[in-house]
C-alpha cells in the first residue's frame, strides 16, 4: 500500500547571514495512511522544517518528498497550493487566522477556494463540531487563544483532508485548553480517518500518537512505536 | 546623569542600529519631507529670482526711471512742464486699432495694439527689428509714407511684410521691418492684438487720436542719478492726485506683474504646504509604525526605569535628527533645482529673472519643514512615551489609549497655530492662509469620515461576497479596523479632490464662455465712434438686415476720487470700483430694460447739479446709498455728483454695462466717443467688419469671439497652474500611498502565505490584491470626485454665477486616477509576498 507520506534523503539548506545553514541533513521517513506520528526533538532540530517540507510549504533542497504518491519537489507553487487545497489541512502554533474575517469566514475560506457551493453551511457545521457555533460571527481578536486554535482546527478539518499537519498546536495554550484542542484534533483524525503528523515539545502529547519520531541536528535520531493499549 | 544625556545616548544607539538597517521604515518619511520642503524652497527661490529680475530690469520694463500715465488725454501744459523739469521726457501713446492691408486685392483686417512713439523712444533698452535696422530709420518710412514696424503675428495675419503698405485709420504706413523685441513690455502676455510701433506725429492724419478716443499717454522720464524715487512719488501724488495722473517708477517697473508674481508665489507656497500636510500623513504613519515596532524596546526601557520624558526625548531626538536630514536634503533640492533649470525657466517666463541662492525663501521652507515635522510626529511620539512596562506582557498598543495626553495635544495645537502664524506672516495674507488651512483641515476631516464610511460599507458588502473568496478577502481587508482605507483615502483624496474641483470649474467656465456666452453675446464691440458719426453709424446698421440688434452709448473714463468728501480708496477699503478709472456714460432717460432698485432717474432735460445712477450690486458692496456724493475726475476735471438712483447692471452678458451713468448736462463739453455692441450671426461677421471699417476707418471693432478666445486662454493658463499644483499634492499623496503599501508588505506576505497554505493559487491571491487596491482607489476617487463636485458646484454657483453640469471626462479621469495610483502602489508591493515561500513567512511569525 502507498504510504501517505514518504521522504527519502530529504535535505533543506537555508541561506543565513553567515552562509548556508543545513536544517535537514537527509531525512528518510514513511508515514502510513491513517497513522499518527509525533515529531519531537530539541529546539533547532528541524521538526517544524520537516513538517513544512511535508506540506509543500518549504521546498527541499535535496532528496525526495512524496505525499499521497505525488512528488512534491516536482510541483510548482500553484500546484502545491492546489494539492493542499484538495488533500491537506495545516494547524499552526500561532493559529494564523485571518484577522479581517469572522470565525465562520475563516473556516469557510478553504471550502470556497475548493469551489464548494455550500461552503458556509459546512463551515457552520464544523464550528459546531468544535463547540464554537455561537461564536461564528466573532473576529479572531474577540476570541481567546484556545478558541482561536479551535477555529484553526475547524478550518483545517473542514475540507476533510487526507493529511493533517499540526505544528505545536498546543504550544501557545494553557494545559486545559491544550488538552481540549488535542482531544478535538485526535477526534477529527479518528472520525475522518486522516493521517496526522504533529510537531510537539511535550512528551505526553507525542505519546498520544501511534509513533514518535525524534529528530536531532536535522536527522532522524530514533523512532518509537506506542505500546499497544 | 540627566534625563537629557541619557536620552541622547539611547537615541544615538538606536539610531545607529537603524542606520545599519538602511533606514528602511523611514524612506517615505524622508521622501515626504524632502519633497515638501523642496517644493516650497523651489517656489520661493523662483519667486525671489523673478523679483530680483524685475528689480534689476524695472526701469527698462517701465521704459524710464519714472512714468506718468493719463487715460484718453495727453498731459496738460502744467503737468508737462513739471515733468520736463525732472529730466528728458519721452512721450508714448497707446491704443487699439484695426490695421488694414490689401495684399493681392484682398482687404484683410486685424486688431493691433498701436504704440505711437517720439524720437527719444526707447529711453532705456533697445528695439530689435528684422531686418536689423535702427528704429528711427524704420519709422522714417519710405516713398513719402511714414514707417510702421509690427510683430510677426500681425504681419502674418494680414499677409504683408517689409515693403508692403498697411493702413491705420485713414493713414497709410510703409511696413519697414518686423518687430522682434521691445524693452517696455510689462504687460507680458495678455493683449487683444499684436503690437505695432509708429511715430506719434504720423498718426495726426489717421483720425485715430481725435478728442474723446480711447488712448493712454505715457510720459517716461530719465531722472538724474541718485533721485529719491519715494520723495518724487510723494511730490507727484501731492501735486496731481486728483487729475487722474498715475505715477509709477523703476521700483515697481513691472506694475501688476510684480503683484501677480507675489500672489501666485504666495498661492503656490500654500499649495506646497498642502503637499506637506498630505506628506505629514505619511510622516505620521511612518513614525507611528516605527514606534509600534519599537514597543518591546520601549517597554524594556521602562522596566529598567526610563521615565516617560526619557522615552519621549529618545525617540524625539531620533525623529528630529532624521527630520533635519530630510529638511536639509529638501533645501538642497529646492535651491539647486531652479539653479540647474534656470535656462529653461527663464525661457518659459514672460518676465526677467535673476537666479541665485536666496537665503530668505530657503529659511522659510526650512521653518515650514521643521514645524510640519513637529506637528505630525508629536502625536505618535506622545503615544510612544505612554507605552508602559506592562506592554511586555500584552499587545503594546492594542489596549493603550488612542489619543495622547493633554500636554501633547496642547503642544500640537500650539505648533499648528505657530505654523499658521508663520505662513500668514510670510505669505503676507492671513486671509488666504487661514482659508487654505481651513480648506485643508475640512477636506481632511471629510476624507477621514468618507474613509470610515468606506470601511463600514466594505464590511457590509463582505457578507454579500460569500462564495467569491478573492472579493471577500479584498472587502475584508478594506473593511478592517486599522486597514488601508484611511491612509489611501486621506493621501490620494486631497490631490484628487482639487483636480476634480479645478477640472469641473474649468470645464463649466469654458462651457459658459464658449457655449452659452456667444449665443447671447454680441458679435462686435466697437469703440472710438465719434459723436458726429453715431447717427450715420446707427442708420447704416439699421439698413443692414444681418444685424439683429445694436446698442450704443457714449463713453468717457473717470476716476472716483472721493465719496462723501472722503478719499475713495479709504472709504471703500480699495474696492475695485475705486481702483483705476471706470467707464462713465450719460443718458437723459433710463435705457430700455433698466431696473431701478432705489431712487429715481432725473427728469428729461435736467440741468441742475450733477446726478449719477450707480450700479446697485457695487453700491451695496461699498455701502453707497441714494443721496451720497461722489467726486469723479473726468479728463482732469472734478465733477461732484449726487447719487440719484441705484440700478441693476448685468455685466455677464458681454453687453454694455456701466457702473456710473450721469445726467448729460453734467458731462457737457467733455470730449468723448461712443461705443456700440452689434449683434449678428457668425457668418455675417466678416462682411459686417468690412462694411463698417470702410465707412468709418477710424473706429476699432473688437470681435467678441477673439476676446472670448483670449479670456479662455487666460482661464486655461490659471487652471493649468492650479492643476500642476494639485498634481504636486497628488504626487506627495502617491508617495504616502507607496509608504503605506511598503509598510503593509509584510502583512500581505503573511496573508499570501496563509492563503497558499489553504490552497489559493498565486493568480487568485494576486486577483484579490488587485481587487483590494482597485476598490480602494475607486472609493478614494469617488470620494474625491464627490468633494470636487461639491466644491466646483459651489464655486460655479456662488462665485462664477454660472450653471453647473458635471464634466464627465474629468470625473472619469479623477476616479481612474485614483484606481490607477492605488493599483500601481498596491501591486508594486505584491510581488515579493507572492513569491515568498509560505514556510519562510510563517516561521518568522511563530
Amino acid at each position: 500500500m502507498t504510504p501517505a507520506l514518504s521522504l527519502r534523503d530529504a535535505r533543506l539548506s537555508l541561506r543565513g547571514n553567515a552562509g548556508p545553514v543545513d536544517i535537514l541533513r537527509g531525512v528518510s521517513l514513511e508515514v502510513g495512511t491513517g497513522e499518527s506520528v509525533g515529531l519531537v526533538g530539541p529546539s533547532g532540530s528541524g521538526k517544524s522544517s520537516l513538517l513544512m517540507l511535508m506540506g509543500g510549504l518549504e521546498r527541499a533542497t535535496g532528496g525526495e518528498v512524496r505525499a499521497l504518491g505525488r512528488d512534491l519537489t516536482a510541483m510548482d507553487e500553484d500546484a502545491l497550493a492546489a494539492f493542499r487545497r484538495d488533500h491537506m489541512g495545516v494547524v499552526f502554533q500561532s493559529f494564523h487566522l485571518i484577522p479581517t474575517m469572522t470565525a465562520l469566514e475563516n473556516v469557510a475560506t478553504p471550502l470556497e477556494l475548493a469551489g464548494h457551493r455550500d461552503a458556509f453551511a459546512r463551515a457552520a457545521a464544523e464550528l459546531d463540531a468544535v463547540g464554537l457555533g455561537a461564536r461564528a460571527d466573532h473576529y479572531p481578536s474577540q476570541l481567546s487563544g484556545g478558541e482561536q486554535q479551535r477555529v484553526a482546527l475547524a478550518r483545517a478539518a473542514a475540507p476533510r483532508p487526507r493529511l493533517l499537519l499540526a505544528d505545536e498546536p498546543t504550544g501557545n495554550l494553557d494545559g486545559a485548553n491544550g488538552a481540549a484542542v488535542l482531544d478535538l484534533l485526535f477526534g477529527l483524525r479518528d472520525r475522518h480517518g486522516a493521517t496526522l503528523v504533529m510537531v510537539t515539545h511535550a512528551p505526553e502529547v507525542a505519546a498520544r500518537c501511534d509513533r514518535v519520531v525524534t529528530l536531532r541536528d536535522g536527522r532522524v535520531d530514533g523512532t518509537m512505536l506506542r505500546a499497544a493499549e | 546623569m540627566t534625563a537629557g544625556t541619557t536620552a541622547g545616548r539611547l537615541a544615538w544607539r538606536e539610531l545607529r542600529g537603524g542606520l545599519r538597517g538602511g533606514l528602511r521604515g523611514f524612506r517615505i518619511f524622508l521622501l515626504c519631507l524632502v519633497f515638501g520642503v523642496a517644493a516650497i524652497a523651489a517656489v520661493g527661490s523662483v519667486r525671489a529670482a523673478i523679483e530680483a529680475g524685475l528689480a534689476r530690469e524695472g526701469a527698462r520694463l517701465l521704459g524710464g526711471d519714472a512714468e506718468a500715465e493719463f487715460t484718453y488725454r495727453y498731459a496738460s501744459p502744467e503737468e508737462r512742464a513739471w515733468l520736463d523739469g525732472l529730466g528728458p521726457v519721452s512721450e508714448v501713446v497707446d491704443f487699439r486699432s484695426l490695421a488694414l492691408a490689401d495684399p493681392e486685392g484682398r482687404a484683410e483686417r486685424a486688431l493691433t495694439q498701436v504704440r505711437g512713439v517720439d524720437a527719444l523712444y526707447p529711453l532705456l533698452g533697445a528695439v530689435e527689428l528684422d531686418p536689423p535696422i535702427p528704429l528711427p530709420e524704420a519709422l522714417a518710412g519710405r516713398d513719402g509714407l511714414p514707417g510702421i514696424v509690427a510683430e510677426r503675428a500681425l504681419l502674418d495675419r494680414l499677409g504683408v511684410g517689409p515693403g508692403d503698405v498697411l493702413r491705420l485709420g485713414t493713414q497709410d504706413f510703409a511696413v519697414t521691418a518686423a518687430l522682434l523685441r521691445y524693452p517696455d513690455n510689462s504687460a507680458a502676455g495678455f493683449g487683444l492684438g499684436p503690437r505695432s510701433l509708429v511715430r506719434t506725429e504720423a498718426l495726426a492724419a489717421s483720425g485715430l487720436l481725435a478728442e474723446g478716443t480711447l488712448f493712454d499717454s505715457h510720459y517716461r522720464v530719465d531722472l538724474p542719478e541718485g533721485t529719491d524715487l519715494a520723495a518724487l512719488e510723494r511730490e507727484a501724488e501731492g501735486l496731481w492726485r486728483d487729475t487722474g495722473m498715475r505715477w509709477r517708477d523703476a521700483r515697481d517697473g513691472a506694475g501688476a506683474t510684480d503683484e501677480v508674481v507675489d500672489r501666485l508665489g504666495a498661492f503656490l507656497v500654500l499649495v506646497g504646504l498642502s503637499g506637506l500636510a498630505v506628506g505629514g500623513v505619511g510622516v505620521s504613519a511612518a513614525v507611528g509604525a516605527y514606534v509600534a515596532a519599537k514597543a518591546p524596546v520601549i517597554a524594556t526601557l521602562r522596566t529598567l526605569g526610563a521615565s516617560r520624558l526619557t522615552i519621549f526625548a529618545t525617540y524625539g531626538l531620533q525623529v528630529g535628527a532624521l527630520a533635519l536630514l530630510g529638511i536639509a536634503l529638501g533645501l538642497l533640492l529646492g535651491a539647486g533645482g531652479p539653479l540647474l533649470a534656470a535656462p529653461w525657466i527663464e525661457r518659459a517666463l514672460p518676465v526677467p529673472a535673476a537666479f541665485g541662492v536666496f537665503p530668505g525663501p530657503l529659511a522659510e521652507a526650512a521653518l515650514y519643514g521643521v514645524l510640519a515635522a513637529a506637528v505630525f510626529t508629536l502625536w505618535p511620539l506622545g503615544r510612544a512615551s505612554d507605552i508602559g512596562a506592562a506592554a511586555l506582557f500584552r499587545d503594546a498598543l492594542a489596549g493603550g489609549r488612542r489619543v495622547p495626553r493633554l500636554s501633547v495635544l496642547l503642544a500640537t495645537l500650539a505648533l499648528v497655530a505657530l505654523l499658521l502664524a508663520a505662513a500668514s506672516w510670510l505669505t503676507e495674507s492671513w486671509r488666504l492662509t487661514l482659508s487654505t488651512a481651513g480648506g485643508i483641515a475640512g477636506a481632511l476631516l471629510l476624507l477621514a469620515l468618507a474613509a470610515l464610511g468606506t470601511r463600514a460599507l466594505a464590511r457590509r458588502a463582505g457578507r454579500l461576497a460569500r462564495g467569491r473568496p478573492a472579493l471577500r478577502l479584498a472587502l475584508g481587508a478594506i473593511g478592517a479596523r486599522g486597514g488601508e482605507a484611511l491612509p489611501v483615502v486621506l493621501s490620494l483624496g486631497l490631490g484628487l479632490s482639487v483636480l476634480a474641483a479645478v477640472g469641473q470649474v474649468d470645464g463649466n467656465l469654458r462651457r459658459a464662455i464658449q457655449g452659452d456666452l456667444p449665443a447671447v453675446a454680441p458679435a462686435y464691440f466697437v469703440v472710438d465712434i465719434q459723436p458726429d458719426q453715431i447717427e450715420a453709424f446707427r442708420e447704416r446698421l439699421a439698413r443692414n438686415p444681418e444685424v439683429t440688434r445694436v446698442e450704443a452709448a457714449p463713453m468717457l473714463r473717470g476716476l472716483i476720487t472721493r465719496i462723501n468728501g472722503v478719499d475713495a480708496g479709504e472709504a471703500t477699503a480699495n474696492h475695485w470700483v475705486t481702483q483705476g478709472d471706470r467707464g462713465i456714460t450719460y443718458s437723459d432717460a433710463p435705457p430700455p430694460g433698466t431696473t431701478l432698485t432705489a431712487g429715481e432717474w432725473w427728469p428729461e432735460g435736467y440741468d441742475g447739479p450733477p446726478l449719477v445712477s450707480f450700479s446697485a450690486e457695487e453700491a451695496g458692496e461699498i455701502g453707497l446709498e441714494v443721496g451720497d456724493t461722489l467726486t469723479v475726475n473726468v479728463l482732469g476735471r472734478d465733477i461732484e455728483a449726487t447719487v440719484a438712483s441705484l440700478r441693476e447692471v448685468d455685466f455677464a452678458s458681454a453687453g454694455i454695462g456701466f457702473v456710473l451713468s450721469m445726467n448729460p448736462a453734467a458731462l457737457r463739453g467733455a470730449p468723448h466717443s461712443w461705443i456700440a455692441t452689434l449683434y449678428a450671426p457668425e457668418a455675417a461677421e466678416a462682411r459686417l467688419l468690412r462694411d463698417l471699417a470702410t465707412a468709418f476707418p477710424n473706429i476699432t471693432a473688437i470681435r467678441i469671439r477673439d476676446a472670448i478666445a483670449e479670456a479662455t486662454r487666460v482661464v486655461e493658463g490659471v487652471a493649468g497652474a492650479i492643476r500642476v499644483a494639485a498634481l504636486a499634492t497628488l504626487l506627495t499623496g502617491f508617495l504616502v500611498l507607496i509608504g503605506a503599501a511598503a509598510a503593509g508588505e509584510s502583512a500581505r506576505a503573511w496573508e499570501a502565505a496563509i492563503l497558499k497554505t489553504l490552497g489559493a493559487t498565486r493568480g487568485r491571491i494576486l486577483w484579490s490584491f488587485t481587487l483590494r487596491a482597485g476598490l480602494l482607489g475607486l472609493a478614494a476617487g469617488a470620494v474625491a470626485l464627490l468633494a470636487g463636485l461639491l466644491g466646483a458646484w459651489a464655486v460655479s454657483r456662488f462665485v462664477m454665477e454660472t450653471d453647473f453640469a458635471v464634466v464627465w471626462p474629468n470625473a472619469v479621469g479623477v476616479v481612474g486616477g485614483g484606481v490607477g495610483a492605488t493599483l500601481v502602489a498596491g501591486l508594486l508591493f505584491a510581488w515579493r509576498p507572492l513569491a515568498a515561500r509560505p514556510a519562510q513567512v510563517l516561521r518568522a511569525r511563530e
